[in-house]
Formats: C-alpha cells, sequence, structure tokens
C-alpha cells in the first residue's frame, strides 16, 4: 500500500520525464501492436482457410524418383537421360534412354483402385474419396465428334486456342506424339483429358463429387439430369450440348461408339441428360497433334460402373498396361479403348490438418516413396498466401526492431532516472524504509507508467493496425505482381515457373499448347503454359482454380491474399501486456541494481 | 572516558534504572532514568582489519535527558552518530536498544520506527512539500495514527514553531533554520522513542540555535524522550543535560 501510494505519488510528481517514457512506450506498443496482429492474424488465416473447407489430394508418382530408380536397375545408358528427366520427364534427348525397362518401371509402380481405396482406408482421419476413370472410343458413322476441321493443318492451333470458342479441335488424327501423354506427374487429373486418340472421352464417375470435380469444369444440364451411379442406370451417358446438337441427338437417343482397337467392339450408351459446360473453357487445345477427344465437348459422362458393365474400367483390364497410356505410345501393340483406361482418384478430406496426418498415415500404411501425395487446393493455398508469408515476416523483424530498440531507450531512461534520484534513494532507506520497498516503489512507477503507454498504445495500433496491414499487404501483393510481370517482360510470356499468376500470353508459336504441362510432358516445354493461360486467367480461376490443374499447372492464376484481418484481439493484448512487463523488468533491473547497492551510510555523504 | 555531568535531574520521572547489566561505566547518582540506548565496548573501522576510528566505546543514554556528544574533527562523532542511529553496525562491541543487541534486530525497523535522525543536512526531498516529507516518515514507521494525518502535521510544525501553512510549502522555499524545524518536525512525526540529532544548530543564528535547543529540551523532559546531539558547538554542549566527550585517538 505504502508502496503503491509512493509510486503513485511519485509518478504524478515527476510529470514531465514520465510523459517522455508514455511516449516512447506507446510507439513502441503501437509498433509492437501491428506487428503482433499481422503475426496473428497471419497464423489465423493460415490455420482456418482450409481448417474448414475440403481438402482435395492425390496421389501421384514422383516419376524422377521412379527413373532413377529404374535406372539403377537397369544401370544401363543413365548418363544420357538424367538431366533430361529431371527437367521434364520425356524430353527427347540424342542419346535414347532405356525407355523400355524405364516404362516397364512406371507400369509396374501403377496404382490400383483396391491400392487408393486400401491407402483411404489406412487414414486415422475420415476421408473421403471419389475417382474417375478415363477413356477413349471412337466414333462410329452415326456419332461424329465435335470438330471445326478435318485438315491437318498444324496452323489452325492457332485460331483455336485463342478464339476460346467451343470448336477448337483441330484435327481427328491421332498422333502418335501424342500418346506421350499419360498419366500425369501428381495429381494426373488434366492427364486424362489430354490423352489421345480418340474421338471421345469417356469419362466414368463415380460419386455425384467426382462429377462436380469433372476435369472440365462445372457444368448445367440444358436438359434432363444427371445418371446415377448404380447399376440400375448403366449404360446413361449425358453429353455435351454441343456434340449433341452437331449430331441432332436429344435425350433418350441412343449412341453406339467404337472401340478404339478398331476391330468390331461397339459400345451403345443411352443419353440421359444434355450439359453445357459452365465454363468456355478451351482446354481442349491440344495443337495439330490433339485428338477430339481432349476437346471438352466431347466428352462423354458416365457413371463409373457403366464402364465396368462395358469392361472399360481398370479392374478389368489386364495389369500390365493398365492405367498407363505411356507404354503403348510408340511402341506397336494395339491399343484397345480398356487398355487405356485412366483412373484418376481423388481424396477428400476435411481440412490441412486432416491433409497432412493423412499424408502421413499413408507413408506408414507402405506407399513407396516413388508416390507422391499431394493436393492442388494445399498447394494452390500456400502459393495464394506468400504476399502473407513475406508480410509475417516483415513483422516479426518490425517487431524484433522496435522492441530491442525500446528496450535500450528504457533501460537508458532508467538508468539516468535512477542516478538523478540517488538522492531520493539515500533519505527513503535512512528513514528506514527497506531497499526492497524502494526498489518495489520504483518498479511500480515505470510499470504504471509503461501499462500507461502501452494502452495508448494499443488504442493507437488497434485503430492502425487494420488499415495499415491491408496497406502493407497490398504492398507484398503487388510487388509479388510485378516479379511475375518481370518475369513475363523476360520472357515475353508468362515463365513457366510456380506462383506466376497467370497473364494473357500471346498463342503458341510452337504449334504444341498444351492444356497442362504436366500432363502432356510433351517435346517443347516452351509454349506449354500458353493454352492453359489464355482461359486460366479469364474463366477457369473463377469457377475452379484448384481442381482445374494439377500441382504442377504452372501457369495457374493464383489469387493471392489480400484481405488480412489484423484487428487486434485479446491474445495480441495479453502479449502485448507481457512484452510490457518483461521491458519494463528488464530495464527496472538497473534501477533494482543500483538499489540494492546502496549503503544508507552514503546518506551522510549525499549532501545534497 | 566518559564525563556525566550531573546537572538536572528534572521533572522527567520515567521508568527506574532496569538496565543493570548495561550500565555498568557510569557514574550517575541515584535516581536513574531508563536506559533506551547504549553503547556497550564498540570498536568501528570501515574495512576489515583496518584503523579503528571508534575503539572500544561504552555509554548509556538514557530517557529523558539531552546529551551531547562532543569532540573534535576526527573523534569519530559521525561514526558514533551512524552506529547509534542504525545505519551500519560496530565492527566489535554492541549496540543495545532497551537491552537487546542491534546487531541481531531489525535495523530498518529500528530506523524507521524507534529513532529519528535529524541529519546535518536534513536530507529532506526537495520535489515534496513540507507535509509531504513528513507524512513519508510516519507512513514509513508503519505505525497506526488515531487522527488524520494532516491534523497531526499541522501539530508537529506548531512544535517545531512552524506556521501551520508551512505544511503545502516545497522545502526549496524554505530558510535552513526552517529547514532544521521540519527535520525536527519528520524524526518526530512517528513519536520515536529517541532523537538523533547531527550538528543540529551547524549553520543557524544565535536566536534559532536557542530556539531549537529548546524545542529540544522540552522534548526530553516534557515528553521524555531521549535526545541525543552530535556537535563541536560549546554553546549547544552547556545547553544539554549530559556530555559524552569523544577524545580523539592517539596514532
Amino acid at each position: 500500500m505504502f508502496v503503491l501510494k509512493n509510486a503513485w505519488r511519485s509518478v504524478v510528481r515527476n510529470k514531465g520525464r514520465n510523459i517522455l517514457i508514455v511516449v516512447i512506450v506507446a510507439i513502441i506498443a503501437a509498433a509492437a501492436t501491428i506487428g503482433l496482429s499481422i503475426r496473428n492474424a497471419a497464423e489465423t488465416a493460415r490455420e482456418t482457410g482450409l481448417a474448414s473447407t475440403n481438402v482435395t489430394a492425390t496421389i501421384g508418382m514422383d516419376r524422377e524418383a521412379m527413373m532413377n530408380k529404374a535406372k539403377q536397375t537397369a544401370s544401363s545408358d543413365s548418363s544420357g537421360s538424367s538431366s533430361d528427366s529431371s527437367s521434364d520427364s520425356s524430353s527427347d534427348s540424342s542419346k535414347q534412354p532405356d525407355f523400355g525397362s524405364m516404362r516397364d518401371a512406371l507400369d509396374q509402380n501403377a496404382l490400383t483402385l483396391a491400392d487408393y481405396q486400401k491407402y483411404a482406408k489406412a487414414s486415422s482421419v475420415n476421408v473421403g474419396t471419389y475417382y474417375t476413370e478415363t477413356t477413349s472410343v471412337n466414333g462410329t458413322d452415326a456419332f461424329q465428334p465435335v470438330e471445326s476441321t478435318t485438315s491437318n493443318e498444324a496452323n489452325s492451333t492457332d485460331s483455336s486456342s485463342s478464339s476460346g470458342s467451343s470448336d477448337s479441335s483441330d484435327s481427328a488424327t491421332s498422333g502418335d506424339a501424342q500418346g506421350e501423354g499419360g498419366q500425369g506427374g501428381p495429381g494426373g487429373m488434366g492427364g486424362g483429358m489430354g490423352m489421345d486418340s480418340g474421338d471421345f472421352s469417356l469419362v466414368g464417375f463415380s460419386s455425384d463429387e467426382a462429377v462436380a470435380a469433372a476435369a472440365n469444369g462445372t457444368f448445367t444440364m440444358s436438359s434432363g439430369k444427371v445418371f446415377g451411379y448404380d447399376s440400375s442406370s448403366d449404360g446413361d451417358v449425358i453429353i455435351s450440348k454441343a456434340l449433341a446438337d452437331f449430331n441432332g441427338l436429344k435425350v433418350g437417343d441412343t449412341i453406339t461408339v467404337a472401340d478404339l482397337s478398331g476391330d468390331d467392339t461397339t459400345y451403345e450408351l443411352t443419353i440421359v441428360g444434355i450439359y453445357k459446360n459452365a465454363t468456355s473453357s478451351n482446354t481442349g487445345a491440344n495443337g495439330p497433334m490433339g485428338g477430339t477427344s481432349s476437346d471438352p465437348d466431347n466428352a462423354i459422362y458416365t457413371s463409373v460402373s457403366t464402364l465396368k458393365k462395358l469392361g472399360l474400367s481398370t479392374e478389368s483390364t489386364s495389369s500390365t498396361d493398365s492405367s498407363d497410356s505411356s507404354s503403348s505410345s510408340d511402341s506397336a501393340a494395339t491399343q484397345t479403348s480398356a487398355s487405356r483406361t485412366q483412373l484418376s482418384f481423388t481424396y477428400v478430406l476435411g481440412g490441412k490438418s486432416d491433409y497432412e496426418t493423412f499424408v502421413k498415415d499413408v507413408e506408414k500404411a507402405g506407399l513407396d516413396d516413388t508416390y507422391t501425395v499431394s493436393s492442388a487446393d494445399v498447394e494452390n493455398y500456400e502459393s495464394s498466401l506468400v504476399p502473407l508469408d513475406n508480410l509475417a515476416k516483415f513483422a516479426l523483424t518490425l517487431l524484433i526492431i522496435v522492441l530491442a530498440v525500446g528496450a535500450v531507450v528504457l533501460v537508458v531512461l532508467n538508468l539516468f532516472n535512477v542516478r538523478e534520484r540517488k538522492y531520493e534513494v539515500g533519505v527513503l532507506t535512512a528513514i528506514g524504509i527497506r531497499k526492497s520497498k524502494v526498489a518495489a516503489q520504483f518498479v511500480t512507477e515505470l510499470l504504471i507508467v509503461t501499462m500507461i503507454g502501452i494502452a495508448l498504445g494499443v488504442a493507437g495500433g488497434a485503430a492502425a493496425s487494420v488499415p495499415v496491414s491491408n496497406q502493407l499487404l497490398a504492398q507484398q501483393v503487388s510487388s509479388q505482381e510485378s516479379e511475375a510481370s518481370s518475369r513475363q517482360a523476360q520472357f515475353g510470356r508468362d515463365a513457366n515457373m510456380p506462383g506466376a499468376p497467370g497473364g494473357s500470353g500471346d498463342s503458341s508459336s510452337n504449334g504444341s499448347s498444351s492444356e497442362d504441362s504436366s500432363s502432356q510432358g510433351s517435346s517443347s516445354s516452351n509454349g506449354s503454359s500458353n493454352g492453359s493461360s489464355d482461359s486460366g486467367s479469364s474463366d477457369a480461376q473463377s469457377s475452379q482454380p484448384a481442381r482445374s490443374s494439377g500441382p504442377g499447372g504452372f501457369s495457374q492464376a493464383v489469387d493471392y491474399v489480400s484481405e488480412i484481418d489484423a484487428t487486434v484481439n485479446l491474445k495480441v493484448v495479453g502479449q502485448l501486456v507481457l512484452i510490457g512487463l518483461a521491458l519494463t523488468l528488464v530495464s527496472a533491473l538497473a534501477g533494482i541494481v543500483a538499489i540494492i547497492r546502496y549503503e544508507p551510510l552514503q546518506i551522510l555523504a549525499d549532501r545534497s | 572516558m566518559t564525563t556525566a555531568t550531573t546537572t538536572v535531574e528534572t521533572v522527567d520521572t520515567t521508568a527506574p534504572a532496569d538496565a543493570t547489566t548495561t550500565a555498568v561505566e557510569t557514574a550517575t547518582p541515584s535516581p536513574e532514568p531508563r536506559v533506551v540506548l547504549a553503547m556497550d565496548h564498540v570498536s568501528y573501522s570501515y574495512t576489515k582489519g583496518g584503523k579503528k576510528v571508534v575503539d572500544d566505546l561504552s555509554h548509556d543514554f538514557h530517557a529523558g535527558r539531552v546529551i551531547s556528544i562532543v569532540g573534535p574533527s576526527g573523534a569519530g562523532k559521525t561514526t558514533v552518530l551512524s552506529l547509534l542511529s542504525g545505519l551500519t553496525g560496530p565492527t566489535e562491541g554492541r549496540i543495545l536498544y532497551n537491552g537487546d543487541d542491534l546487531a541481531r534486530s531489525d535495523r530498518y525497523r529500528f530506523r524507521s520506527h524507534d529513532i529519528g535522525v535529524i541529519f546535518q543536512s536534513f536530507n529532506l526531498l526537495p520535489a515534496l512539500t513540507v507535509e509531504e516529507n513528513i507524512t513519508l516518515s510516519m507512513e514509513a514507521s508503519g505505525k497506526t495514527f488515531d487522527r488524520p494525518k494532516h491534523d497531526l502535521v499541522v501539530e508537529l510544525l506548531a512544535k517545531v514553531r512552524l506556521p501551520a501553512e508551512y505544511a503545502n510549502e516545497r522545502i526549496l522555499h524554505l530558510s535552513g533554520g526552517e529547514q532544521q524545524r521540519v527535520a525536527i518536525a519528520r524524526a518526530l512525526g512517528y513519536d520515536p522513542d529517541i532523537i538523533l540529532a547531527d550538528e543540529p544548530t551547524g549553520n543557524l543564528d544565535m536566536a534559532t540555535q536557542d530556539d531549537i535547543m529548546a524545542i529540544f529540551r522540552s522534548l526530553a523532559h516534557e515528553e521524555g524522550k531521549c535526545v541525543i546531539i552530535v556537535t563541536h558547538s560549546p554553546a549547544v554542549a552547556d545547553q544539554s543535560d549530559e556530555v559524552f566527550e569523544l577524545k580523539p585517538l592517539r596514532r
């Protein structure tokens, strides 16, 4: 009580000095408040951003690791392809790597549906799954794919890819080079569509969820309704409006498609609905070699069970060449629709933490290290957080500097204060006030002053933190974007680097713009990003940013987190009070030491 | 070594002599007042094993008396003052307060509670008002007061013959004599048994000096305090009941 009273009196008495300290502390506190709240908000954004929403994850093979493995086993001709395989899995080099052994390796390691399902069960978190199976079928006389031209001219690509209209395919020929696509790298969602040959892609969905995540984007039904998934609706398909119009079909009609193998196998399907893609994307602009099957309008949607019944599902094909089309690219093996069926399996997880658990669980469950679990959602989200992370780093630096400077200033002020008041210490101890009490009084004085300063600083910081942090974040975003645009200036187009927002590059000078560079993996990595950047920046981004490309969707536009909720909450205030206490005690230490070392006898010499 | 001047045995009828153990050397005549403070073979040196500033000093200080400690420069007056006031402890021997060894009790409590020290330079806090200075020591003593502190302060000021309106004056606005009175008032504020004054009349004019001495005498004789004055002024020594003379140590 005595200590408090004296301290308060002393604070009031030394107004000038204390106001100075209050101002200094308030500035420090305001800066610290902003720094802390930014960090806090960044953390919250990081944690909650994907905590509540579903996250999809896929298991893909790490081709590089697999190649290396294959090379080690084959141990032949490994020198020629080592550099190439790392940059682009299937780029040609002058020396021919041992394609056979590589394909074998890739093939052996392809996961089956059962494998995928096993991993889903192995996880301790709740995992939802859906999958699509994609194959190609040829048209028949009565049922032809949508195409703009039958000519095989390569320069038709330019018009089609930039037009973005529905009739964007060019040739119906099934080029061999195209076959190198195959089951895309990690998360080959797009791989199915970029496949090859065939007139149509026949896509089997396991559930509504899978349909919603269709590689061609969302669609609306213009007539009829989506098929069911049980065996009763086997044979039911839905086709795109363009395709229906092209062939003059309507709901209830039956279509016949032929197997790729060219023999007389045909499949009969019933149209139960006609859909219209919500995005008029031209993702099918696969260049001159692209088959019409890669045109989204030539996608026939059906259920997995239909595929199974037709004998086209992965389970019904032989294991050796199932689900990997690359094996048959330039070998002379006959292709059947069944053999070309690709499986794209997606896990749905409850949030980012679930995703992380899932990754660990899957590894524990024995997933080979040539496979990686990846999530486009998570990665997309991560890259959208880049400016926020930078801001958080900046905030931390700010915080450290401010606190260090503040601590030094406070210590110095307090040292002077105690020196000035040595006489007072002498008098107080001489009249019998314990040193501990005197020290406590001095500390209390400082505490009162700093707490007032902190209160003012927090108030000021709280008022300023939201606009200031948003301003800072906007700067970070724009600097991130200017980095991307400088890349564009360098390349004359979008650089093929992660994190660059998709701008509109000029359409392929190179002839082979691919839908998805990772799935395509074809010869020119150069022009690969253009096709998708056209569509990605305008349309696909708005509808399905995460799913329209795999993790390797380099040119994917990133929606940077540009708003931050840097409101000051109780946690921040608590942290600040703790920091204030720590600062006060540290700076009071000087005073305490001086007081403890004071001998009351000195008062006889202290004759003011 | 002691010279007990047996002058006044006046009005004070405090407790009879009880501390027989400590009152060894004194040869004061019979109705012996209570021994409040005693030095028992006290020696002091600033450094361990160094030169002794005070060597084997013994004396009893009785309640109701004004005792002057005199001696030439270098005789250890200030050291005795700091020993008696509990600012420091003796290297050898004991200081006894009411028979208890100060070294074994709490010297901070002793200073704040039982002894009022009036320093030569007053050692008032210049930033505080007169009243604040006085109440500071009252609060430091931890004693409880049955009346509002302001009333007590006014009363104390009257006792040291200062007008009540001085209560809100800043120390620096006062003259030396007035500061001296405030220092006395501060020492009296918590009603200690012993008043210890260091050169209380050092730089005061004769009239003020007499006035201050009159205050001390009345404190001793009317209130039964033990008033110890360290001085080199013969006039002050003459006005005290007892003179304790320190001789310079032979070197």
